[in-house]
């Protein structure tokens, strides 16, 4: 049972280690699929709004940790 | 393999090579606790069960690639890959900042060593048998990452094999050079690899996410450079803005 466990527990961790990381990263997702199914945009412009969003989403991650670590 | 084959495949077996370095590296160092511990019959039987059960995962769940059309399969990766690859550059760059703790492999290796002992001595139960079974946890859980890397930078584009084959190079290079110094492999630089394959991984994942959704890249393949060089330099930036107001302060 534990091993189990410890897969599931690996197999979050690889993909939801940060929840504020992984839900902003599938509502920009999201966001891009609905522009582009929209049609009004052109494609390469959602592929640059997806790096760009990507990029920020990345930033902001980190800095969100670097503020909570030096808080604490 | 002709030239342009090699240049297509080449991302995917460097990506699956520097990737799996890492995982492989922190399996290593457990199994090498084991092996000191109780000597290398258990630590080499843990080893063989977990990499008997890799091996069944992706016998079994592999085929299933095949029925998945390639777009979504693209598209579905291409999100887990974003997951991943950033997850791993976020750490990176706080650890490359100094806000998290570097990796050790030798604080690892013994408190993986004295963890085995505290747990012998709690159950009361065969030494041998624990220590196996921490060879096999450590070669299932790393290697799962492994398997996922693997099939993330290679199913897109029809190049498994390409990328089974950095990961299997990853692990005869780990496995030679543990054998030669029979210590962890402490001097790794894992963070600055983890920094290339997180720099490396996100790229793929905006690629293939995008062409999930239907965007052509401008420069096909040749946009996983810009893109790469984009996620590198945004990590360098803001791991030196995180350092320079620590600096100032000691």
């Amino acid at each position: 049972m534990s091993i189990i466990g410890d897969v599931a527990k690996e197999l979050l961790g690889m993909f939801l280690a940060d929840a504020g990381l992984t839900s902003a990263t599938l509502i920009l997702v999201a966001i891009i699929s609905a522009l582009l199914l929209w049609g009004r945009l052109d494609p390469a412009l959602c592929g640059g709004l997806l790096l760009v969003g990507c990029l920020a989403i990345l930033v902001e991650a980190v800095l969100r940790e670097a503020r909570r670590d030096r808080g604490a | 393999m002709s030239p342009i084959l090699w240049s297509t495949a080449a991302p995917a077996i460097g990506a699956a090579f520097l990737a799996s370095l890492v995982e492989v590296v922190e399996a290593f160092t457990i199994v090498l606790a084991v092996a000191t511990l109780r000597g290398w019959r258990p630590a080499m039987l843990g080893t063989f069960a977990g990499l008997v059960v890799l091996g069944l995962l992706v016998v079994l769940l592999g085929p299933l690639l095949d029925h998945v059309p390639l777009h979504l399969l693209q598209l579905f990766i291409g999100i887990l890959l974003l997951l991943f690859g950033m997850g791993w550059l976020r750490k990176a760059t706080l650890r490359a900042a100094g806000v998290l703790a570097l990796h050790d492999e030798d604080a690892i290796f013994a408190a993986e060593t004295a963890e085995m002992q505290r747990e012998a001595d709690r159950k009361r139960s065969s030494l041998e048998w624990i220590a196996g079974l921490a060879a096999f946890k450590a070669v299932l859980l790393e290697g799962l990452e492994v398997v996922f890397i693997v099939i993330a930078v290679g199913a897109g584009r029809g190049l498994l094999w390409p990328a089974a084959f950095g990961a299997a190079a990853a692990c005869a290079a780990v496995l030679i050079i543990g054998v030669i110094i029979h210590k962890p492999l402490a001097r790794v630089p894992e963070n600055t690899l983890k920094f290339v394959v997180g720099v490396m991984l996100s790229s793929f994942g905006v690629f293939w996410t995008g062409e999930g959704l239907g965007v052509s890249w401008p420069g096909e393949d040749l946009a996983l450079l810009v893109f790469a060089a984009l996620f590198l330099a945004t990590g360098l930036v803001t791991s030196g803005l995180l350092r320079r107001p620590m600096e100032a302060v000691q």
